[in-house]
């Protein structure tokens, strides 16, 4: 377990001066603008990263979700420039559902779709970040009530490109009767829908761990009134409240790990994503309070992270659509039972 | 580069109360399915500010008082996480552990820490019988959040101290047994602030103190106001060393701010408010999210707690840790009385038929001193925004 917590850390380090090295405003502005940078994806993908969640079994480094965590939140930090995270959770479905994980970036179709008898996939999705420049798409889709883990080659799938917040390459993706490369059914294993969530609650965390320095930093050395503006308490209030939405947000993305790995039901997705996401909104407004004018600059970094913040806070289902699912849940059963099914494990 | 390099990380690592715990819980929570029997919606909603010393001296009966404590001083030697346990579920269920609270939670760790062997001979068994209730005397009628000005003086004379001056906002001092309060044994606030001031376990029932009830907006009186005058206490009524007094509470702060108690408050509205909307027929969207939102909330806080106690188990201090959760665990605790409002059109009446009315009534009123309890929401920011590096 610390062993796997060990090489998780070392991962996640190397990742990290890798992306700080390569990574800045000008660079993220030019894979915003539509280019992918095939170089970075080819350093960050030498890494080995991609097979982190993959079993060792599957020639993977089988580390659970609660371990990869740190390194999904070095990726949030970072403004996620490459699909590390979809690629990391979809060679992990694939090979929880026996298939083999190809080459190439991977993109995560959440919406279900459905499949017919000749194995053909139908339905969409939108947006679905990364799908332009992806090899393969990851997708879940079902067939008289089984769920199957499919994989689909890209070329094959109509793509709109679509413009988002936060201008990762992203597309509306169409399946007309599209055969699928290979296909299994899933596992006992979490669904791309519940795998993506949790990924971007994890990278909310971590772009959030990012702002919160930025905050700090700005508020030491702006001055007015002939004094630093940390100095006035509004100020620091304002400080407080992005510290304890990161607190939160890093705290709902590793119970989201955790849920996961524990093979429970969606429930705990459900809270990391819907604490996660709240966070992301109630930071990124801190944040840019705290930053004022300059903040909404283009030429500032803050918007690569805000943005992306309200981005994630809505895909793979937003914070009130889970919040709508957890709630629903909660109420068909009497009150008595809400607490014990807060702390008895191991339903939640 | 996009991340520049400031410190302000926190850190809170997954812990999970272990399965061993399971029987411990399912034996408060059969107890206490039989005792909140008798208790309104109104006395719910007191939770931790309920003071009944019956019930203090059956959760004593039962070794949950001073859990973590030696044995040789009255205490049952279990582990800091089988005390959780038993708050957590003394806390959901709204139980009125006032009697026992700030003994437990705060004073009788402060003597096992700093105390001498006759003040833990003398004063823990009785707290862990439930005989001995205790509070706290810090803040002053000139001395709130700048508690550091505080003013009331202890001078030292023959054979021990003489107390002079004046406390304020003390949680029911007029039922409680002991104060463990915070006097100037030094130079002037102006001139020594954090420097001179040292603990003093007071026996309330000393001469020339007066105690003074404060009535509440509920109509109720659960603070006072103190009075010294002249009180003379033994030598060996101090606590810890002269001078130390200022370092000695603030070591308490971190158990004080992280605990349940400090999210738990309103929780015993949520279990109603779904049972009011389940009878209501099919719940609207709405409602849903506004449920879902606040257990998802509470399932974090709860974690953010459990990480807080498993680092205090560890020997550690994680201050900023626990003031970050005692700011969001208040903000919540105050927010759910709205949310019921915002989803059951409850009215501004109450009757003591209708338990979910009564518990509304009683923490919509009581709510903003969650905020306040502990140290305001406003100076705990200024403790975080400092432990993040603001100059």
């Amino acid at each position: 377990m610390s062993g796997q917590q060990d090489v998780a850390d070392l991962l996640a380090d190397q990742l990290d001066r890798l992306l700080a090295k390569h990574v800045d405003r000008e660079a993220l502005a030019v894979i915003e603008g539509g280019t992918f940078p095939a170089a970075l994806w080819k350093q960050v993908d030498d890494l080995g990263a991609r097979s982190a969640l993959v079993p060792e079994s599957a020639d993977g480094a089988g580390l659970a979700w609660r371990d990869a965590e740190v390194v999904m939140r070095v990726l949030g930090r970072h403004a996620s420039p490459v699909p590390l995270g979809e690629t990391m959770i979809g060679a992990a479905l694939l090979a929880a559902a026996g298939l083999a994980v190809p080459e190439g970036p991977l993109a995560i179709v959440a919406a279900p779709l459905t499949l017919d008898a000749e194995d053909r996939l139908s339905g969409t999705d939108s947006p679905v970040a990364w799908a332009p420049v992806a090899t393969w798409l990851i997708v879940a889709a079902e067939r008289a009530g089984r769920r199957f883990v499919c994989l689909v080659d890209r070329e094959d799938v109509g793509l709109a490109p679509v413009k988002t917040y936060g201008r990762t390459p992203s597309a509306a993706v169409r399946f007309d009767a599209v055969r699928a490369v290979a296909l299994a059914p899933a596992g006992r294993y979490v669904d791309p829908l519940c795998a993506l969530a949790t990924l971007r609650s994890v990278q909310i965390a971590g772009s959030l761990e990012a702002v919160l320095p930025l905050c700090v930093e700005y508020a030491n050395v702006r001055q007015q009134f002939g004094k630093p503006i940390g100095k006035f308490q509004a100020i620091q209030q304002l400080l407080a409240e992005l510290a304890m939405q990161t607190a939160a947000a890093q705290v709902a993305g590793m119970y989201g790990c955790r849920r996961i790995d524990s093979g429970a039901g969606w429930e705990g997705v459900a809270i990391a994503k819907i604490r996660a996401g709240a966070a992301a909104t109630s930071g990124a407004a801190a944040a840019h309070q705290i930053f004022g004018a300059i903040g909404v600059t283009d030429e500032h970094q803050l918007h690569q992270h805000t943005r992306r913040l309200w981005q994630w806070r809505s895909e793979a289902g937003s914070e009130l659509l889970w919040a709508e699912k957890l709630g629903a849940s909660t109420l068909a059963a009497r009150g008595a039972s809400l607490w014990p099914s807060l702390v008895d494990r191991p339903r939640w | 580069m996009l991340c520049r390099i400031v410190n302000t990380a926190s850190r809170f690592q997954a812990f999970e109360i272990p399965a061993e715990c399971a029987p411990l819980r399912r034996e408060v929570r059969a107890f206490l399915a039989e005792a909140s029997q008798a208790w309104s919606g109104w006395e719910v909603g007191h939770s931790w500010t309920g003071f009944d010393r019956e019930f203090t001296r059956e959760i004593a009966r039962r070794g949950w008082i001073g859990m973590t404590w030696p044995t040789c001083y009255g205490g049952h030697q279990r582990s800091p996480i089988e005390r959780y346990v038993v708050i957590e579920e003394l806390l959901a269920a709204g139980s009125p552990v006032g009697a026992h609270w700030v003994a437990d939670r705060q004073s009788g760790p402060l003597l096992l820490r700093v105390g001498t062997d006759s003040q833990k001979e003398r004063f823990l068994p009785a707290m862990a019988r439930g005989e001995a209730a205790f509070c706290i005397g810090l803040s002053e009628p000139g001395a709130g959040s700048d508690l550091a000005s505080l003013r009331s003086r202890a001078t030292h004379v023959d054979g021990g101290w003489r107390l002079s001056g004046r406390k304020i906002w003390t949680t029911y001092a007029q039922h409680c047994d002991f104060m463990i309060g915070l006097f100037r044994s030094g130079g002037p606030a102006e001139v020594d602030r954090h420097r001179g001031l040292s603990q003093f376990l007071i026996d309330l029932k000393s001469s020339g103190i007066e105690i003074r009830p404060i009535r509440d907006l509920l109509g109720e009186s659960h603070f006072n106001e103190i009075t010294f005058d002249e009180v003379f206490l033994p030598e060996d009524q101090l606590i810890g060393r002269e001078g130390e007094g200022w370092a000695q509470v603030n070591a308490e702060l971190a158990f004080e701010r992280s605990g349940p108690d400090r999210y738990l408050s309103s929780f015993p509205l949520l279990p109603l408010t779904i049972d009011a909307l389940r009878a209501t027929g099919a719940p609207d969207r709405l409602s849903a999210r506004r449920i879902g939102e606040s257990v998802a909330n509470m399932v974090i806080l709860r974690e953010m707690s459990l990480s807080v106690l498993a680092r205090l188990e560890a020997g550690e201090t994680p201050l900023q840790e626990a003031a970050l959760t005692k700011v969001l665990g208040t903000d919540f605790e105050q927010r759910l009385p709205e949310v019921v409002r915002e989803l059951t059109d409850a009215v501004p009446a109450f009757s003591l038929d209708d338990r979910l009315a009564a518990m509304l009534g009683y923490l919509t009123q009581a709510a903003p001193t969650f905020s306040l309890r502990g140290g305001t929401n406003e100076i705990m920011c200024g403790i975080i925004a400092r432990g993040l590096g603001v100059r």
